[in-house]
């Protein structure tokens, strides 16, 4: 049973990276299609939260790693070169993203390097997930087949399905978190990428059972029950976002379409279990041995509700619309000034070259006493060597500090004297 | 069986991906740590100058974070792709390891990373020093258990071979492994040494270049980086020498290649040679005679360095890499060690402030420890070749079934994409620098100063 715990596990990060990362690609890509202010702002409005949103993606690939390795050595060679692309793509849009943040105006070429990157990595994602529901060539657990394999049309349809759900959620967060777009603005397009993602939605699921090598069945009473159910859900979702978009409250579109996203995933999962990588690779088969998934389940089991909780706490601290952080100045502290004690005159020649060489030898037995060259002597001298190196530098750290800071070096009035 | 190109582009891949990453942790680990220690005095002083350090470094750090955690991010997914039937022998162990660290340590940092960033006047700073700390925690957390895996990995303990799959038999063992024992402070050490030097030198830069605006915030980072090296690295010497001599007991092929000696008749040490491996000899060796018996805690000089002869050929690191890795790191570990003498020194004199030639080489020491890292990381990974698990699973029966037309092309494409990329970064950094931190306030108690003096 514990394998079913880890494939929820690797489904439940799948779900939640969809829902949390498909948001700020879509607005990426939204912002494609914006004015230059607009975009902007729609990168600010995802750099709060987007290296949280990207985790879900690690965990997904080290959960199935540790839980499923069967799967993840089939998945990831059988992907190959989408998957690099979308690694490579996703380095591009966190570049875009923090340059454009950290540069504080507008900077064209970072914000549609942002754009374009995360519809390049919406565009490889779509691919990996048809390279999988197509079933990818293996023998003796691990990948055989060719570089273009995961090439199908159906994951071409798979691609353009991913971008318009991305777009959808992209959308709905937009109307939570924006003042800038009109109402009947906001009704229209997210009312169009609903219908276009249904559209998506029966495309896809109507011709999966042609492209997917394995055999579906909704004859057990159980699965048929709970894919009715997780259709069903997301059906009364898209209406309440069809409903929501365009009025208040905001968050009611973006909580409906994750609803509905993640029920989707559910309903695909149900569709295939037990097997997790068509046409026949199951979970059982997959699984790593009882010790890992045990360690697996119940370390990351127990961090999870801690990893929800801050995650949410940090949510909460953003929410509410965007708006740009104020700039606030340093405020003052009155600062003492005292001028700089005149640095010490220089001594003769001869004492400093002494004085240097005694140094160098002094330099060169630290060396060695922390190298423990005299361990052969006796087992102490290191030990006892470096300890008293470390002791003197804490010393001559902290006496030296305060000193400085009563002599005003550290106060920025002095620091201008000394210029002038 | 994959053919050896793949084997060897796929090679060339991961220690370039994994090289690219590490320059990032490097900086990032001890920064974040700087940043919550002043932001905390900040709170508890309310003294401008922390506040002022806190968004000047931040900058640095944001960019360096983000990149840091793309750049881990294909980390992760390179186990599977490039990998494969490595991914599938040892998931069992290695992936609930790094699975812990996402869980645990990476989730944290993303977490609060968004807070400590974006967070100023829009959360209380009580809950931003929190913030800046979680972050700082999380990134140790990190550390942590990535040693850990690395180092089961460098002498694996405490599992069973079932049908050529590491299963876990004590996770005690596994994670706290010997190696770990060793190589975990070596490394903690390292990441705050770096950070030290990197703060350092660009404080150094500031005092060299008289930038008035920037002085009081120099003197104190330099101060800080001083004294944070003053102490470190002896110690950081005295831990690296006791990695050495444990790795060299457990992985003896790995302590002849980085000693640079094929017969085990020499008792100096090699400063410089030109390996010969076909014929098993050097062609060019210079070094230092009974050096090598000194290190070896043989005041004598009667003690010899093992050769690399004694390993069977199948069984042999490149001893190119292997040697100059080391060489790299161990040389800035002395010169890094020698200037924080000299610092400790200068600050007893109290000159530490107007040394010039002394903040010149300061500017010069600023990249110091990230080349010690990306050199001792070198040692650390082609040393233990021709084994990815030392001992149990040889590299070349690691790798997935690719073509070698699709790893060479994806290989070319993150060359020209990290050479851009440290680009990028090293301009960024450069820029951050030459603009300089936010002007301090002029405070009531000093109006006499002119602001045009100040800018």
């Amino acid at each position: 049973m514990l394998e079913y715990a880890s494939y929820a596990l690797v489904l439940f990060s799948l779900g939640m990276y969809v829902v949390l990362d498909g948001y700020d690609l879509g607005v990426g890509m939204l912002g494609l299609v914006a004015g230059p202010e607009r975009r902007r702002q729609y990168g600010e409005v995802v750099a709060t939260a987007w290296d949280a949103n990207e985790s879900w993606l690690i965990l997904v690939g080290v959960v199935l790693w540790a839980g499923l390795p069967g799967a993840y050595a089939v998945v990831l060679p059988g992907a190959y070169l989408p998957l690099i692309v979308m690694l490579v793509s996703i380095i591009l849009r966190g570049l875009g993203l923090e340059m454009q943040s950290a540069a504080g105006r507008y900077r064209r070429g970072w914000a549609l390097l942002f754009g374009g990157a995360s519809l390049a990595t919406t565009v490889c994602q779509g691919l990996v997930l048809g390279a999988v529901l197509t079933g990818p060539h293996q023998r003796g657990g691990a990948f055989r087949g060719g570089a273009f394999d995961w090439f199908s049309p159906y994951g071409v349809l798979c691609a353009l399905g991913l971008v318009v759900v991305y777009l959808l959620a992209g959308a709905a967060w937009l109307q939570d978190k924006t003042e800038g777009w009109s109402r009947p603005g906001v009704r229209r397009t997210g009312r169009s990428l609903l219908l276009a993602t249904v559209v998506m939605a029966l495309v896809l699921g109507l011709s999966l059972p042609g492209a997917d090598p394995q055999q579906f069945s909704l004859g057990q009473p159980v699965r048929a029950g709970l894919f009715c159910l997780a259709v069903g859900v997301a059906a009364v979702a898209g209406a309440v976002a069809w409903h929501g978009f365009g009025r208040r409250p905001d968050w009611r579109p973006f909580a409906a379409v994750a609803t509905m996203t993640a029920s989707g995933l559910l309903g695909l999962a149900v569709l295939s279990l037990p097997v997790v990588v068509p046409p026949g690779l199951t979970v059982h088969q997959a699984a790593s041995p009882h010790s890992s998934q045990l360690f697996l389940v119940l370390g990351v089991g127990l961090c999870m509700p801690f990893v929800l909780a801050y995650n949410i706490y940090a949510w909460r601290s953003f929410r509410g619309k965007y708006s740009e952080p104020a700039e606030i100045p340093i405020p003052p502290l009155p600062t003492r000034s005292r001028s700089l004690p005149a640095a010490p005159t220089s001594t003769g020649l001869l004492r400093t070259s002494v004085r240097r060489v005694l140094l160098c030898v002094l330099g060169i037995l630290a060396t060695a006493l922390s190298q423990d060259v005299f361990g052969g002597v006796c087992d102490l001298i290191g030990p006892i060597g470096v300890t008293v190196l470390g002791c003197t530098a804490l010393a001559a750290w902290i006496v030296g500090d305060r000193r400085d800071g009563r002599a005003g070096h550290f106060d920025a009035a002095t620091g201008a004297e000394t210029a002038s | 069986m994959a053919s050896p190109d793949v084997v060897d582009l796929s090679r060339w891949q991961f220690a370039l991906t994994a090289i690219f990453h590490m320059t990032f942790p490097a900086l990032t680990v001890g920064l974040s740590v700087l940043l919550a220690v002043v932001y905390t005095v900040y709170v508890r002083t309310g003294h401008p100058l922390y506040l002022q350090i806190f968004r000047f470094w931040k900058k640095i750090f944001v960019v360096g974070f983000g990149l840091g955690v793309v750049a881990g991010t294909v980390m992760t997914f390179e186990f599977g792709l490039n990998w494969g039937t490595y991914a599938h022998a040892v998931g069992p162990v290695i992936g609930v390891t790094i699975g812990m660290e996402v869980i645990t340590a990476f989730f944290l940092e993303a977490g609060f990373i968004g807070l400590m960033l974006y967070g100023d006047g829009r959360i209380r700073p009580r809950t931003m020093a929190l913030a800046s700390w979680m972050v700082a925690f999380g990134t140790l957390l990190s550390t942590t258990w990535i040693l850990s895996a690395n180092s089961w990995m460098q002498d694996p303990v405490g599992y069973e071979k079932v049908d050529g799959q590491f299963q876990a038999k004590d996770w005690i063992d596994i994670l706290f492994n010997p190696a770990f024992a060793h190589r975990f402070p070596h490394m903690l050490l390292a990441v705050l040494i770096s950070a030290a030097w990197f703060v350092g030198g660009i404080s150094a830069w500031y005092l060299v270049k008289k930038r008035s605006a920037a002085q009081p915030m120099a003197r104190r980072c330099l101060s800080i980086a001083l004294g944070v090296l003053g102490v470190l690295m002896p110690v950081q010497l005295y831990v690296g020498d006791g990695t050495a001599v444990f790795m060299g007991q457990r992985q003896l092929p790995k302590l002849e290649a980085f000693e640079g000696n094929w017969k085990s008749d020499n008792n100096g040490y090699n400063l410089l040679v030109v390996p010969d491996t076909d014929k098993g000899e050097n062609r060019l060796r210079i070094g230092i005679p009974h050096l090598g018996s000194v290190i070896a805690q043989d005041l004598s000089g009667r003690t010899t360095t093992p050769g690399l002869l004694r390993t069977p050929p199948d069984e042999r690191p490149d001893m190119w890499t292997t040697f100059y890795g080391f060489r790299a790191m161990y040389g800035t570990a002395l010169l890094m060690f020698g200037t924080a003498f000299a610092g400790v020194v200068l600050r007893m004199r109290r000159r530490l402030y107007d040394s010039p030639r002394f903040l010149r080489w300061m500017v010069w020491m600023t990249p110091a420890g990230i080349i010690a890292i990306t050199g001792g990381w070198i040692v650390a990974e082609t040393g233990r070749q021709p084994w990815v698990v030392y001992g149990q699973l040889r590299t070349a029966d690691a790798v997935s079934h690719l073509g070698a037309p699709e790893v060479a092309a994806t290989l070319a494409g993150f060359v020209l994409l990290y050479v851009t990329l440290l680009a990028i970064w090293a301009r960024y950094i450069v820029r951050t620098v030459k603009a300089g931190p936010e002007a301090l306030p002029t405070g009531p108690a000093s109006p006499d100063v002119p602001e045009a003096l100040v800018a």
